[in-house]
């Protein structure tokens, strides 16, 4: 069906609230004609077919949020409507002049309360309004910076009000987050809706981004080209660690955790696989109060303990300020045109909401009498979870809340209950008005503030909602400024930026991140050893027709032996038979628990699942490609989790589902990742799992001797197991024999997937990390592995397989053998970690209160 | 009269640290009456790095970072002090500091001279001493009127604190609600002092937190004990147009000399002794000891 004009009509009218697109005579404003004749050309369905498209590309591109405590779990997709929202460049002009002007004071505003005072002194600004604020940190008071202005990087919600004006509705300045969204946005858009970019003049965000960059290397205590920048985030769980992983890519700044910085002589150092290296400037995403345990929360881990004292000695810049939450005070509200005209004479340029503070008595005695028709917050807590709006409230909840009032009231603040306006959203069937609100931007430049010209828009979740928030979930739109001029040709906005990330190398690597692709080898390689080894028994399962019969009973009991050792899911079906007699009489539901069960250590279900964890951890690093990939294996695997009586060949089926996928994922590991960002951590990691587990295995399958023929089959097992009975078939062309299945497996230093080969690759893969090259002799590690190898060159296959018929049929040199390699291995393990990774040391309050500040 | 103060803090841990920092307040402050000739910090092992500055009360905090692996912690701290609080004493019995009655009181709080707003951010609900619930409400109340003074409220206060509140170590934390230690009356100086600040703050006037040392006196006919003396806590109160006056509930007493001044803040949280993070696994176990001479 072709959209007309009608069909918008129909669906479109609802409230006499001002619209962004409709005048009150249902005619066109004039920044939404061409969009609006373009939308027409595509038609309903055009509409529909575009909206997809983005929502893959989102989907691809791995855009996701989190949503505290949400049932629907972790990673949301981010949800972008086709519609921008439209601004012409001279509404737009005026716009940022406003916000330059209030960035500008909020920043003269949080440099008086951590200076002078003299707002306070000079009766401006009650004290309360400050000192009653939570943050307001006491512990900065005084500080002086390296960057001229405080506040660098300032946020504004905005929203249209009634009178058809842009209105300021919520000051962010602790750690304003949205900017790498709205960059996702447009380059989202962009890809979605070329034709528009090539129609319209919308203004380009790439200037803005160098100026962000600008803004971060200007602001090192000393002058250098190319500072340490590193981007402090809580970690992967926080709401928008998409965002923090971002920018982090985008700009090549590192990616850090609290546990990755730490403080000496004064200085902030990260962790690096080399040692520390000093860091110039700190992005910081950890809210104020979390990012010195020493001074500020002490319980606190997510910041680095003496950090704020470093900032004090301006040896390094936080970015912005701790301590900048304080103007997130709609208590400043009403005071901030006297403050326009202490600071700069001049009137506010953007009309804000009309505020009561009610620790005033006139104010507060005006917003108990109308609290019915008001919004009340706190001062120091503007999330949507803590206002009320009267007119929602009862009787015994507004009795309530005035009681409060009451009791502190230079905790609240009342505003004026706004309709905002409405922007077109797409719905599936047509076009919706919703409610919005829009975040702009700006970044401090030289003694002035530059604005981006666009900005994320967030969209009520329906038609009815007048509280937007992507905490509560909710659709964004990307913000189109549309220039007046003719259309310049701007460049599609570039994905990466081309910062040099390879210079600062390997050596520079967090220790955290090392850590992370160590584990992520290390488990990949663990779920694909797995995977295969269980698609093998289940095999096994599938095609012996009598499992009572004599030679398939004592074959099927050796393979379901090794499954348990090769996953360490004991005691399954090892040990004594009072303990293994449940597994053995339903073998099938063992190994279902061993694939499945993820609260089970070792089992498929939780390698898999710890796989995801050290995924998500350094997402930063992963391509698109490798994201695709990977929500597939996950996919693969909530299908199989769903699944409540899989037959053993719906195992099988997932199985083989899962094992092509992740070797798709570990090609584009290779080709995606440079070594210098830690590739080598990954395949450390893979090559020592590796070649532990096919210790175990052999060692499972091959010490204990028996007869001819149950010996002849385990062995194929183990070779099909290997993904090797082709080569073996190949290189023999012989009936499959012990010997060869040794040679082939354990000490074919030519073949790939022996063990001769990983520990020989291993071992030239240690040399290369920065600890094994300042020593002439061997570095810890290396001596293990190079003594693993050396074992396994010297070995003597005919002395291995010895066997001792008095003593029963353990083949004792060959369990010896395993034995010595897998201890030389987990030695290998400890010994990397504790070179490496040893950032995890234990951290402790000399005195142990625990109380919010 | 001049005071030598010996402060010494030692913390053994059961597992080597690593490395740590610190930050504490421990060089007395200049206050009314009382200056500071001498002092000196002494820390082993030796710190890796040392810093003094002056916090937002105006305290000083020592600041310092240790490197190299440790199993003791030892801060001592050496100050000479000159105490002559006699005169200010003097000055409690002018009508300036006891005819001042709450009504009055609350009304010049109202005024924005520079003295007054430095008070008033003692009004405020702080760290440890949040709201006053009905409970903390009514024990204020009995003793605090419109018309009374607040000098002799406060004194009345302090008494009652010292009659009705038990002095039992052990029973309270830093971290034990005040809430708590009114239902069960059990605590040390620094409980009494902020169930006494709660109470002022509870009736609208400002009062603050000090923190400081307490020289004791022998028996008549004993012979003083080296460490005897100890680290104590008090509370100040501010009358307007007249300043900020002390009163120990723990002892019922107006501090005059034997109380020497560290630092004062909102509550306890705003003055720690000493504080720090360390990095070490283990149990650390304190001693603490303090040791006061006059000098002749």
């Amino acid at each position: 069906m072709p959209l007309t004009s009608t069909t918008w009509f129909n669906s479109y009218f609802t409230s006499g609230n001002y619209d962004e697109m409709f005048t009150p005579e249902m005619g066109i404003r004039p920044p939404w004609k061409a969009l609006f004749s373009a939308f027409k050309a595509f038609g309903t369905e055009g509409l529909n077919a575009r909206q997809r498209d983005m929502d893959w590309l989102l989907y691809e591109n791995g855009v996701t949020y989190n949503v505290y405590n949400d049932p629907k779990g972790m990673n949301r997709p981010w949800d972008l409507n086709l519609v921008p929202f439209v601004l012409q460049e001279k509404e737009w002009k005026t716009l940022a002049e406003g916000l330059q002007q209030r960035a500008t004071l909020l920043d003269l505003v949080l440099k008086d309360v951590y200076g002078k005072r003299h707002l306070i002194q000079d009766g401006i600004v009650p004290h309360e309004v400050i000192y009653g604020h939570r943050g307001f940190l006491r512990q900065c008071s005084g500080i002086a910076y390296n960057t001229e202005k405080m506040l660098s990087i300032y946020a504004a919600d905005v929203s249209r009000g009634t009178d058809g004006r842009l209105w300021v509705v919520n000051d962010r300045t602790e750690a304003p987050s949205g900017m790498g969204y709205a960059l996702e946005n447009r380059y989202t858009s962009q890809r979605v809706l070329p034709e528009l970019f090539a129609q319209m003049a919308i203004k380009p965000l790439s200037n803005f981004l160098e100026q962000l960059d600008q803004l971060l290397v200007s602001a090192s205590p000393e002058p250098k080209d190319n500072p340490n920048i590193v981007i402090l985030t809580p970690g992967s769980h926080n709401e928008t660690y998409f965002e923090h992983a971002y920018l982090a890519s985008y700009f090549g700044y590192r990616l850090v955790q609290g546990n990755d910085l730490v403080v000496r002589d004064g200085f902030l150092w990260m962790k690096s696989l080399k040692g520390l290296k000093k860091v110039d400037v700190v992005l910081r995403r950890v809210d104020d109060a979390y990012v010195d345990s020493l001074e500020l929360r002490e319980d606190s881990q997510l910041g680095v303990v003496g950090l704020l004292d470093v900032v004090r000695r301006k040896n390094v810049s936080v970015i912005n300020p701790v301590g900048s939450a304080v103007m997130e005070n709609p208590g400043l509200i009403p005071f901030m045109p006297a403050i326009a005209n202490y600071f700069l004479k001049q009137e506010l340029l953007l009309p804000q909401i009309a505020s009561w503070w009610c620790g005033q008595n006139k104010e507060k005695q005006y917003v108990l009498d109308n609290l019915p028709q008001l919004v009340v917050k706190r001062i120091d807590r503007t999330n949507r979870e803590s206002i009320h709006f009267g007119e929602f409230m009862t009787a015994a909840e507004l009795e309530q809340l005035k009681k409060e009032i009451n009791a502190r009231p230079y905790r609240f603040v009342a505003q004026e209950r706004i309709h905002f306006s409405t922007a077109p959203n797409l719905n599936g069937s047509g076009i919706e008005p919703r409610n919005t609100v829009a975040r702009a931007f700006a970044i401090a430049m030289g003694d002035n503030y530059n604005i981006m010209p666009g900005g994320l828009v967030r969209v009520a979740p329906d038609r009815d909602t007048i509280r937007v928030s992507n905490q509560r979930g909710g659709t964004n739109k990307d913000f189109w400024v549309l220039e007046e001029g003719p259309v310049s040709q701007v460049p599609i906005l570039q994905k990466y930026h081309k910062r040099d990330i390879v210079a600062s190398g390997l050596d520079d690597l967090p220790s955290l991140t090392a850590e992370n692709l160590y584990w992520a080898g290390r488990y990949v390689g663990r779920t694909l050893m797995t995977a295969r080894y269980l698609r093998m028994v289940f095999r096994q399962m599938a095609v012996q027709p009598d499992a009572n019969e004599h030679t398939s009973s004592v074959k099927l009991r050796a393979l379901f032996e090794s499954v348990t050792q090769v996953t360490g899911t004991y005691p399954g079906f090892v040990g004594d038979e009072e303990v293994t007699t449940k597994a053995f009489e339903n073998p099938k539901a063992e190994l279902l628990s061993v694939m499945g069960d993820k609260t089970r250590a070792g089992s498929l279900g939780h390698t898999i699942e710890m796989f995801g964890n050290s995924y998500y951890a350094i997402r930063n690093l992963w391509s698109s490609d490798m994201w695709r990939v990977f929500k597939s294996i996950q996919r693969v695997w909530r299908g199989f989790e769903a699944d409540k009586t899989p037959t053993i060949n719906d195992c099988i089926k997932t199985l083989d589902q899962l094992i092509t996928r992740l070797i798709a994922f570990m090609g584009l590991v290779e080709e995606s990742i440079m070594v210098q960002q830690g590739l080598l951590l990954y395949f450390i990691g893979l090559q020592l799992e590796q070649s532990m587990l096919t210790i175990t295995k052999c060692r499972s399958l091959l010490t204990v001797k028996q007869e001819g023929h149950v010996e002849y089959e385990l062995l194929e097992y183990l070779l099909a197991s290997h993904e090797s009975l082709n080569i073996y078939r190949y290189s023999y062309r012989s009936y499959i024999q012990m010997e060869q299945v040794m040679d082939l497996l354990l000490f074919d230093v030519q073949y790939p997937r022996s063990l001769a080969f990983m520990l020989n690759r291993l071992h030239k893969d240690v040399s290369r990390l920065p600890h094994s090259k300042s020593a002439h002799q061997l570095y810890g590690y290396q001596k293990h592995i190079f003594e693993a190898f050396s074992r396994v060159r010297l070995a003597d296959k005919l002395e291995l397989m010895k066997i001792d018929e008095e003593a029963g049929p353990l083949r004792h040199q060959m369990d010896a053998f395993f034995d010595d390699l897998s201890d030389l291995l987990h030695q290998a393990s400890r010994t990397l970690s504790a070179v490496y990774f040893n950032h995890t040391q234990k951290r402790r309050q000399l005195v142990n209160p625990s109380f919010p500040i | 009269m001049i005071f030598n103060l010996t402060h010494s803090t030692e913390y053994t841990y059961s597992a080597q640290v690593s490395h740590g920092h610190n930050i504490g307040i421990l060089r007395p402050r200049v206050a009314q009456g009382q200056e500071l000739l001498d002092f000196e910090v002494q820390i082993l092992p030796e710190p890796s790095e040392q810093s003094e500055r002056i916090d937002f009360f105006g305290n000083h905090i020592t600041r310092f970072s240790l490197q190299t692996p440790h199993k003791i912690l030892k801060v001592v701290t050496k100050s000479r002090i000159k105490r002559n609080f006699g005169a200010f004493h003097q000055a409690y019995q002018t009508d300036a500091c006891q005819k001042v009655t709450l009504s009055v009181a609350l009304q010049s709080l109202q005024r924005l001279d520079p003295d007054i707003l430095e008070a008033r951010q003692y009004l405020l609900e702080s760290i440890f001493i949040r709201r006053a619930n009905e409970e903390i409400r009514q024990y204020a109340a009995t003793s605090f009127h419109p018309e009374r003074s607040i000098f002799d409220a406060t004194y009345e206060l302090m008494q009652r604190i010292y009659t009705d509140f038990d002095f039992v170590p052990g029973f309270t934390t830093i971290s034990t609600p005040l809430v708590e230690v009114m239902e069960h009356r059990k605590g040390v100086c620094q409980d009494f002092a902020q169930i006494a600040i709660a109470c002022i703050r509870a009736v609208g006037l400002p009062a603050r937190y000090v923190s400081g040392y307490i020289e004791t006196l022998p028996p008549e006919g004993q012979e003083k004990l080296v460490g005897a003396d100890a680290s104590h806590a008090w509370f100040s109160l501010f009358i307007p147009d007249f300043g900020w006056v002390d009163f120990d509930p723990t002892n019922n007493q107006l501090p005059i000399d034997q109380h020497i001044v560290v630092g004062w803040g909102r509550d306890y949280y705003d003055v720690p002794p000493l504080k720090g993070v360390v990095y070490g696994s283990g149990n650390s176990k304190l001693k603490v000891a303090v040791d006061i001479t006059r000098e002749e």
